[in-house]
């Protein structure tokens, strides 16, 4: 049997907690009032209600273990003990988290936990905490397949591009699937596809091999290894096709494109990186994309964490669905910035798969006691999970995503 | 007891430039592993900073949280900066005006402080609030023990201003007198050192980050959208 001493270990091993973090997210870790406040905005909250996996606690007991290890006292008599138990508890609220970021844009003081909760992830990483369950396999798997889902490059295009789809050999438009699309949500990615076809402009796609993960289940996991050689391949493949614009439809693709693939690539893209419905917006605008077909429907948009509150498209979505002519648009209560999280993310989906159905029933039941006769969604992680947390739910309501449904209107 | 309440005050005054100092290093080193760094996009550090001015001023981001909260905190944190900068006269000599002329606002702010801080411990008692730790109650019943005794002192216990002033010159100059023979003032004071190593750090640091969560809102349109 173990004794709760032996559960305890010197708070140093592993070294200093801070070393993975910025000074301004040593700073938000020291600036949390501990207000609160944030609970009310919390998913996971919403569907557990403990608050000892939520934000303020999370920071508390990260600036514990900072003190008994770079405080006063462990620098005056060496470093204390800190309970394993207590890491592995933090570890795991750090995981059950969804990274939607709620919380920070809920901050009272403005903490970028969209930001914080995946470095402090890396932290447990780092310390051998983490990740969870299967998590762990994934940068194996992504050696392997090239996909975290550990799916043959085979099969990563064949099942759903549309017939007669003219893949260019150079172009300054690219086309990036990205794995969720491509082997859990495939009626999104043939949409994206369908769309692109009609706008009529040549685009580039990497061959099935060479379209590897772009990153983010590493990242959002706290595994970091293996992104600066994900991001120079697929960088320097899309740069060699002369791309200027890669188009994308998976929100946490593009988040880590935009904002972390020039850290690791070490500098600035040689192309732009645009959401498939801004692309679309703009076609649209120019007249290269014309939605013919009416559709007397009342649509409810959900906005992805990852694309309203990670990269600022909100709008775009938007003016998309009202080009739809009939089509009315409702807003769920909380929308654009202020977006709730479906549960499908932060790579927890999977793991705490509870709370994730339960998270996506939350956003079945608002859009259904809106009276919307379909949930539009943008994300393919957002798709497979709602659609997952629909079945055998007493409430139904019909599930497109965005680009699925303007491809079938055209 | 007097050469007790000096050594403590030192003592304090010590572990929190120690402590102050210890998170600078903790700040700087992060600093200069610049590899570690994700900052995210974002805009002007100056236009940022003065749209912030609001935000820091007026907790812009409680006041669209929480109404309930914003006014008790807001309350408290006006009341307690007035009530601070009253205090400054006894720790300078010859006083300045402007601190003389603050002393009728930091007098109003006294009455305000308490109230304040006794409505803030209150809605966190409230049922629905999810999140409360008892260090929060402890900063919030020190506080509210501070003020009681200050609002007693200046109505009913006065001690000797002119001791109080030796006393407090004595600790600055590091030539200590005996404190005022006042107890209810060696309460207040010994109050104020337990206080001092609980004072929450967000007083120093979260200005900054609301600049910072202005810079970045700023620089969200330009993540995915061309500049403008």
């Amino acid at each position: 049997m173990t004794s709760d001493k032996d559960k305890r270990g010197p708070a140093d091993e592993g070294g200093s907690f801070t070393k993975g973090l910025s000074p301004l997210q040593l700073m938000e870790i020291d600036s949390c009032t501990q207000c609160g406040e944030c609970l009310k905005f919390c998913p996971v909250q919403d569907v557990t209600g403990n608050p000892l996996i939520s934000p303020p606690e999370k920071i508390r007991l990260f600036r514990e273990f900072i003190r008994a290890t770079e405080g006063l006292k462990s620098r005056l008599f060496g470093p204390g003990e800190i309970d394993r138990k207590l890491l592995e508890d933090f570890s795991k609220a750090v995981y059950e988290c969804t990274t939607c970021g709620a919380c920070g844009e809920s901050c009272t003081v403005g903490i970028f936990t969209q930001r914080l909760w995946p470095m402090l992830r890396k932290e447990m990483v780092r310390r051998g905490l983490g990740p969870i369950g299967p998590q762990a396999k994934i940068p194996q798997t992504i050696l392997e397949t090239g996909n975290p889902y550990g799916k043959p490059a085979g099969e990563r295009f064949s099942p759903w591009l549309p017939e007669g789809t003219r893949i260019a050999d150079s172009a300054g438009v690219a086309y990036y699937a990205g794995c969720t699309g491509a082997y859990e949500a495939q009626p999104m990615v043939r949409g994206d596809v369908s769309v692109l076809n009609a706008i009529a402009e040549p685009f580039v796609m990497l061959p099935p091999e060479e379209e590897v993960c772009c990153g983010f289940p590493l990242f959002i996991t706290g595994q970091h290894d293996l992104l600066e050689n994900l991001v120079r391949r697929l960088v320097t493949a899309y740069k060699a096709r002369d791309v200027r614009t890669l188009v994308c439809s998976c929100p946490c693709c593009v988040n880590i494109m935009a904002r972390d693939w020039p850290i690791f690539y070490g500098k600035e893209l040689p192309f732009k990186i645009r959401h498939i419905t801004q692309f679309a917006e703009e076609a649209i605008k120019a007249g290269k994309l014309v939605i013919r077909k009416e559709l007397h429907e009342r649509l409810i948009y959900h906005d992805p964490c990852y694309l309203s509150r990670g990269v600022g498209v909100m709008e775009e979505p938007r003016a998309v669905l009202r080009a739809i002519p009939g089509a009315e648009l409702l807003e769920f209560e909380r929308n654009r910035l202020q977006s709730r999280c479906c549960g499908a993310g932060g790579a927890a989906r999977k793991i705490f798969h509870d709370n994730a159905v339960a998270m996506g029933r939350l956003t079945i039941d608002e859009a259904v006691a809106k009276k919307a006769d379909k949930l539009i969604l943008s994300c393919p992680a957002c798709y497979a999970k709602v659609n997952e947390a629909m079945a055998g739910h007493d409430r139904q309501i019909k599930i497109v995503d965005i680009m699925e449904l303007v491809s079938g209107l055209l | 007891m007097g050469m007790l309440l000096i050594a403590i005050a030192y003592l304090v005054y010590a572990a929190f430039w120690v402590r102050l100092s210890l998170h600078t290093l903790i700040w700087y080193r992060a600093a200069r592993d610049r590899g570690t760094r994700h900052p995210g996009v974002s805009g002007g550090r100056l236009l940022a900073a003065s749209t912030a001015l609001i935000d820091i001023i007026f907790f812009r981001r409680l006041f669209s949280s929480s109404k309930l909260l914003w006014y008790g905190s807001w309350a408290f944190h006006a009341a307690f900066l007035l009530v601070v900068l009253r205090h400054l006269r006894y720790f300078l000599e010859p006083v300045p005006e402007c601190i003389s002329d603050l002393q009728i606002f930091g007098i109003v702010a006294g009455y305000v402080l308490v109230p304040a801080l006794a409505y803030t411990a209150l809605l966190r008692t409230l049922p629905g609030r999810r999140y409360v730790f008892y260090q929060n109650y402890l900063v919030l019943g020190l506080l509210f023990l501070i003020g009681a005794t200050g609002l007693l002192m200046r109505n009913f216990f006065r001690p000797d201003l002119v001791d109080v002033k030796s006393f407090i010159m004595g600790l600055v100059a590091f030539r200590p007198v005996a404190p005022p023979g006042n107890l209810l003032f060696i309460v207040h004071f010994s109050l104020v050192l337990l206080l001092v190593p609980y004072l929450p750090f967000h007083i120093f640091t979260a200005p900054v980050i609301a600049i910072e969560a202005r810079r970045r809102q700023q620089g969200l349109d330009m993540v995915m959208h061309d500049k403008r």
